[in-house]
């Protein structure tokens, strides 16, 4: 995960030493809440990620809506009608197996946004629990935990996760999971070290020298604190994941028929692209690019809005 | 400084120790029974059996990884199944390729991506700027492989300006001596890297830019570009150095998706081949390689940020 | 006093006549916006100053006052977004507003040179210290490598840097900070400029550092004529070491004159209450400091009066709606004031706030002789630093290294010390935030030390803390209601309602609006936040009130608002309390007795009486001697009494008497034993062989020498 897009702020900040108007010693990295009311701020403060919402309500409204109101049939093949070009019957055309393009674009986003949703969310919730477990006990334990993160860093993960898929043939779920299994490693190592320094920021000590115990430190001040990293993080792998379905669907160790997520399609679809069957690659391609677009617009406007330096 | 090396280089050993039991693990878990494997669905059990006795496949499993650890201390990568060769004379014969590809794809990003990111930040907010972060965001989120593809459509169907096709030279200097093939591996191998690379190196220098002594720098009365080359270039260059460090795993695998994209024949199209012959011992062997570069980058990273840093012995 | 009134666009400038020529820099209604993003704001705002050639000008201000920005649009170097939209700037017939870039950079680090308040950042942390020296010798003066280097030598020398040929080749990092800001000055006079502009040059630094610093800065521009530009926001400072002040406030300069006449004829208003709200080293402690109501302007709206009216004690409606004109008096004492303090009557006595401290007064024996409260015996703090190599043996700092003393009830004992001396590290242990490495903290007749953490649950409410940071000491997530519950929550003490009214009751208390409640941390103001920050420890009634720097993050005329809310709250709940501070002013206005800590050791200890009125220990002596104060007239003292040379090493300290390498007294008993601390009279001591005050009784050979 890289680093875009995020220190405008900071550094000018830092350059200036413009006297700011209401406190002169108002912060510079003060770390704003993650409320309805920041969010929206943030959102107007960086219009990219107002686009980047957009472009995701929009990916969403597509595909968990749109079968709604745009019914085809995506069970039956029908080899008659295959890879049709577009027409007013078919806006995007069929595939090659029959199918509906347009259908099978809303089916495949739904797939797609489960698994990266999916695979996300355990990957945060795993590096989290690890994260703040090495960071709160410190010391030999700490460095132990750090040295497996490494461990696990270094070992290319795309060739794990193909050499399993060999074994093990994948299905949203246990994709979404080994993708998860993954990449906890980059969000523990960032609450790791949102924990240290939370740890020995004043308000931590005030609530020791107050006599908060340790569950009530971790409740009320570390977990609040270190959420919005967490955010950021999760909005970040979202959209890694979906860029590996892709890859692995390409590489032909994807999701099998019949289910089909863009990755699959995408894909297979690939190797049409110098046939002139353009409307099997194009509109599926646009659909990863615009959710991993909006996805990354967002996450890199909450991580500005939140003064935060994750990744 | 020497304090240093001894402590990373411990650091590394320890990690390489960590993924070498890791693939070890893997193995096991895909391929608990190699005799099935390697005699085939006809063999007897008995032949099996016999098979794995000879191989040492029934032994525990710690004894095994010892074995398996020897083995490596003699820089023997196993044998391939398949191909019936060893795992490391099937390895380097394409290895040399693979390295030029992703070296010249490196390199090459790097070359765009650092100036480029640096004009940003001095330029912060301006048309040039907002259009490369517009292009970076677009092309990071575009898969590789179909970034490829669209390559592929455009300058060698509709433009027919370069092969479809990598060389298939036998030679590694092939990246050298026949540039027009190469051309669209290096430069889609490339891209993603200058869509990330760019921004890091964007926001890096942002970071320097706002330090006290640049503008000192400026108080001196240097010229703008003496600011930026003498004092800018090398601080903002660091964290640059240690993110290459760590994005091995993924160049590997950008490699991996050009290569079996362009057809050429390096390490990965070989992965993919003994992906379908379910050809285990090369699979680990180029996933441990994979790793030990990993280490080995990390490694070289950290000294060339210390070497450029003299803060960082102290700080350790 | 006569004075003439003038238009305030003539400026400041005009007020004197240029000595025959000897005018250096003239700057005349400059004005400076900057924009980020949709907002404006107007740092500068016709700013005249005028200096002349040999003479230091001090600038001085709080955060926000357009100081800064007026020494970077002198170098041409404001901040993006930033533009000079009015005024001039003329540099020896040179109008430096509008100057093409490029003759502009022949001006700059060669005529005039500017030095920067953080060593640590204005140095390249990647290039070694000879090279960043001699850039500005080659640039200008096209030397070569081989000369500039020589020169980069020559000047290392010259601002006292020992052995300058091997630091030639250091790296930053590798200097100490004081070292580092030596060297940032000889990179400014590498060309010798005629114009110095020093921004804030010793704020990061300890106070016997920057005394050494500064002189070295007053040494050089006599030695080699140039003129000085000194911003600071530090009255002492000035009063020290400028020859004419000029002082600013909301991007506008209130008043200026030479610096005898600005300090005892101060006119401006705000001048006057900056000046009384300055806690210093000679003021009757009886006395409370004046404070000012209120927090500096929003820079981003242009007022239509006189910006501190909204602050001010004398403001008419006229303050409010016009803006003060440009008074001129002999001497080219200026000042912008509609009701300009008539005389030269004391300062401290005039502010209408000033009210007389309590009856009890500090030195009144009432809490003698009963049963302290805490007591501090023989405390240590070790802790290891950095990676043991693989055969190396680990290295240990020792922070705190042995300390006893006791704090009686109702008492303040004030830790006084340099950056690094272990007196953050003992307040801590104070509240067992660290447990220490030996020794014990007894509160209230029952060692809180050896507590499990179960135990020592309950006492934590008696025992609390306040930080130096506000900012960082509440929590940004919670309200403030939520963080003055909190410790009553923690506590089980009370419902929530009633935890509510508590919360309401203790801002109160701190003299903050209960609409306070529904804000967050990052709402308030500095002051506020500390102001809140006091509120949380007072609300389970502590007897015992650690206070770790308490107002050194706040502005001048915030933090005497805070210090009288804290004596206050001393004397009316009877705290126990530890007030550690690297500022002694600070201390002494607070502290009942004082410790005086040197390398985790304490040095001296007595009543504040004793401590800052007949010295004993060399190295309090040494501290106080370098403190500037704010008073023109005060004796300068001798520099034999200055402690010189940099901070040993905490990993390492110096055999026997740990001050030895840096005091001016020190003799071969001093490294060969350590000197206990002896008691000299009734109260005070000291851990000196060579005291500056004879012990009462004690015969005369022990100071012998």
């Amino acid at each position: 995960m890289t680093s875009r897009h995020t220190d405008t702020a900071r550094a000018l900040e830092a350059g200036a030493t413009v006297p700011s108007a209401a406190d002169p010693a108002e912060p510079t990295d003060v770390r704003e809440r993650f409320t309805p009311k920041t969010v929206l701020r943030a959102l107007r403060r960086h219009p990219l990620g107002l686009v980047g919402g957009l472009l995701l309500i929009l990916v969403v409204a597509f595909c968990f809506l749109g079968p709604l109101l745009y019914r085809t049939n995506q069970t039956d093949v029908d080899l008659v009608n295959a890879a049709l070009p577009p027409s007013t019957e078919h806006p995007l055309g069929t595939d090659l197996n029959g199918f509906d393009v347009l259908g099978r674009l809303m089916a495949g986003g739904r797939v797609s946004l489960q698994i990266g949703l999916l695979a996300a969310v355990f990957a945060t919730t795993i590096g989290t629990v690890y994260g703040a477990v090495a960071g709160l006990a410190g010391g030999i334990v700490d460095g132990f935990l750090m040295r497996v993160v490494d461990t696990l860093l270094s070992v290319p993960f795309l060739f794990f996760v193909l050499i399993l898929s060999v074994r093990f043939h994948a299905n949203a779920v246990s994709l979404s999971l080994v993708i998860g299994g993954f990449s906890w490693l980059v969000s523990a190592r960032l609450v790791r070290g949102e924990v240290l320094t939370l740890r020995v920021r004043e308000f931590v000590l005030a609530a020791r020298v107050m006599g908060a115990s340790r569950p009530r430190l971790i409740l009320t001040h570390l977990i609040p604190n270190a959420l919005s990293v967490i955010i950021v993080v999760i909005t970040f792998q979202v959209a890694d994941a979906i860029l590996v379905v892709a890859a692995l669907g390409f590489l032909g160790f994807g999701l099998t028929y019949p289910t089909a997520d863009w990755g699959s399609q995408l894909a297979n679809g690939a190797t049409f692209i110098s046939a002139d069957y353009w409307w099997l690659v194009y509109p599926v391609g646009i659909c990863v690019i615009v959710t991993v677009l909006g996805l990354n617009l967002l996450a890199d406007a909450f991580r500005d809005a939140l003064g935060h330096r994750a990744g | 400084m020497s304090w240093y090396v001894v402590r990373r280089l411990a650091i590394s050993f320890l990690v390489l120790l960590g993924i070498s039991a890791l693939v070890f693990f893997l193995l096991h878990v895909v391929s608990d029974d190699p005799g099935r494997v390697v005699l085939g669905q006809r063999a007897s059990p008995q032949a099996v059996a016999d098979f794995n006795r000879e191989h040492g496949f029934d032994r525990p499993l710690v004894v095994q990884y010892l074995g398996y650890l020897d083995q490596l201390a003699h820089g023997d990568l196993g044998r391939s199944y398949k191909l019936n060769e060893n795992v490391g004379t099937v390895l380097r014969q394409n290895a040399g390729r693979s390295a030029m590809l992703s070296l010249a794809g490196l390199i090459l990003a790097l070359l765009i991506a650092v100036p480029l990111g640096i004009l940003q930040a001095v330029r912060r907010n301006s048309l040039v700027d907002r259009a490369a972060t517009a292009a970076s965001y677009v092309l990071y989120a575009t898969p590789s492989f179909l970034l490829g593809l669209i390559l592929i459509a455009v300058f060698s169907q509709s433009l027919p300006f370069f092969p479809a096709e990598a060389s298939q030279s036998h030679s590694a200097w092939v990246v050298l001596t026949d540039p027009r093939a190469m051309a669209l591996p290096v430069i889609t191998l490339a891209v993603t890297s200058v869509a990330i690379f760019s921004q890091y190196q964007r926001s890096s220098a942002l970071d320097q830019l706002g330090q006290d002594y640049i503008r000192v720098a400026r108080a001196k009365g240097l010229p703008e570009r003496s600011v930026l080359t003498r004092h800018l270039l090398r601080n903002a260059c660091l964290p640059l150095i240690t993110l290459v460090g760590t994005l091995i795993p993924s160049l590997l695998a950008g490699n991996l998706i050009v290569e079996s994209l362009f057809n050429y024949p390096g390490l990965g199209l070989l992965f993919l081949n003994s992906l379908q012959h379910e050809d285990y011992p090369v699979l680990l062997a180029y996933t441990l390689i994979g790793g030990a570069l990993t280490v080995a980058g990390n490694f070289v990273a950290d000294i060339a940020v210390a070497a450029a840093d003299s803060r960082i012995e102290l700080n350790k | 006093m006569e004075s003439h009134i003038v238009r305030a666009s003539d400026g400041f400038e005009n007020a004197r006549e240029p000595v025959d020529g000897s005018r250096v820099l003239t700057i005349r209604d400059l004005s400076v916006e900057i924009r980020r993003g949709d907002r404006i704001v107007h740092p500068v705002s016709g700013v005249g100053l005028a200096l002349d050639r040999g003479e230091t000008l001090g600038i001085v201000g709080e955060t926000g006052s357009g100081k800064s920005m007026t020494g970077l649009a002198v170098m041409g170097m404001l901040p993006d977004g930033g533009r000079v939209t009015g005024g001039s700037i003329d540099f020896g017939g040179t109008e430096l507003v509008g100057l093409p870039p490029d003759r502009y950079r022949a001006l700059r680090g060669n005529d005039i040179a500017m030095v920067f308040q953080d060593s640590m950042t204005a140095l390249n942390p990647t290039r070694r210290v000879g090279e960043q020296v001699a850039e500005p010798v080659r640039l200008h003066q096209g030397a070569s490598k081989r000369a500039a280097r020589a020169r980069a030598a020559e000047l290392l020398d010259l601002v006292g840097i020992p052995k300058p040929l091997e630091r030639l080749d250091d790296h930053p990092h590798q200097l100490s900070g004081g070292m580092r800001q030596r060297v940032m000055i000889a990179m400014a006079l590498a060309c010798e400029p005629r114009v110095v502009i020093a921004d804030e040059p010793t704020t990061a630094l300890d106070v016997s550092i920057q005394a050494e610093i500064l002189d070295l800065l007053d040494d050089l521009r006599s030695r080699l004529g140039m003129s000085m530009i000194l911003i600071t926001h530090d009255m002492g400072v000035i009063a020290r070491h400028a020859d004419r002040v000029g002082v600013m406030y909301a991007g506008r300069v209130a008043e200026t004159g030479p610096t005898p006449a600005l300090f005892s004829h101060t006119r401006h208003r705000y001048t006057h209450a900056l000046l009384s709200s300055i806690p210093s080293l000679t003021q009757d402690r009886r006395e409370q400091l004046f404070s000012i109501p209120g927090t500096p302007p929003d820079l981003s709206a242009s007022p239509a009066g006189c910006p501190f009216a909204p602050r001010c004690a004398a403001a008419t409606d006229r303050c409010h709606e016009e803006r003060p004109p440009l008074s001129v008096e002999e001497d080219g004492h200026t000042h912008t004031c509609w009701h300009p303090v008539a005389t030269a009557a004391g300062r401290t006595c005039s502010g209408a706030s000033a009210v007389a401290r309590p009856a009890v007064s500090p030195e009144t024996p009432a809490v003698r002789g009963t049963t302290p409260r805490l007591r501090v015996v023989d405390l240590r703090l070790e802790y290891p630093v950095g990676g043991r190599g693989l055969l190396g043996r680990r290295r240990t700092v020792k922070a705190v290294s042995g300390v006893s003393f006791d704090v009686a009830p109702g008492e303040t004992f004030g830790l006084v010390g340099e950056s690094g001396c272990g007196k953050s590290s003992l307040g801590r242990m104070l509240v067992a935030l660290n447990r220490p490495t030996s020794g014990e903290v007894v509160f209230d007749g029952a060692s809180v030390t050896g507590m499990s953490a179960r135990e020592l649950a309950p006492r934590r409410s008696q025992l609390q803390m306040m930080f130096q940071d506000s900012n960082s000491s509440l929590d940004p997530r919670m309200r403030v209601g939520a963080i003055l519950r909190e410790p009553l929550a923690i506590q089980g003490i009370g419902t929530r309602s009633a935890r509510t009214a508590r919360a309401r009751e203790l801002l109160g208390d701190v003299g903050l609006p209960s609409g306070v409640l529904e804000r967050y941390p990052h709402e308030l103001s500095g002051g506020q936040r500390q102001r809140v920050g006091l509120a949380r420890a007072l609300a389970l009634d502590p007897k015992v009130l650690v206070a770790d720097e308490p107002v050194s993050a706040l502005d001048v005329s915030i933090r005497s608002q805070i210090l009288n809310l804290m004596l206050r709250v001393q004397r009316e709940r009877e705290l126990s309390s530890v007030v550690i501070s690297h500022d002694l002013a600070v201390v002494r206005y607070l502290a009942d007795r004082v410790g005086v800590m040197y390398l985790g050791r304490l040095m001296e200890t007595g009543t504040t009486e004793e401590v800052y009125g007949s010295t004993a220990h060399p190295y309090t002596a040494g501290l106080l001697a370098a403190v500037p104060e704010a008073d023109p007239a005060a004796p300068r003292p001798r520099s034999g009494t200055r402690v010189r040379g940099e901070l040993p090493s905490p990993i390492d300290p110096p055999s026997g008497c740990r001050f030895r390498t840096r005091c001016p007294l020190a003799t071969e008993v001093c490294a060969a034993t350590e000197p206990a601390l002896v008691t000299l009279t009734g109260t005070h001591k000291a851990a000196c062989h060579h005291p500056l005050r004879l012990p009462a009784a004690q015969p005369e050979e022990l100071s012998a020498r």
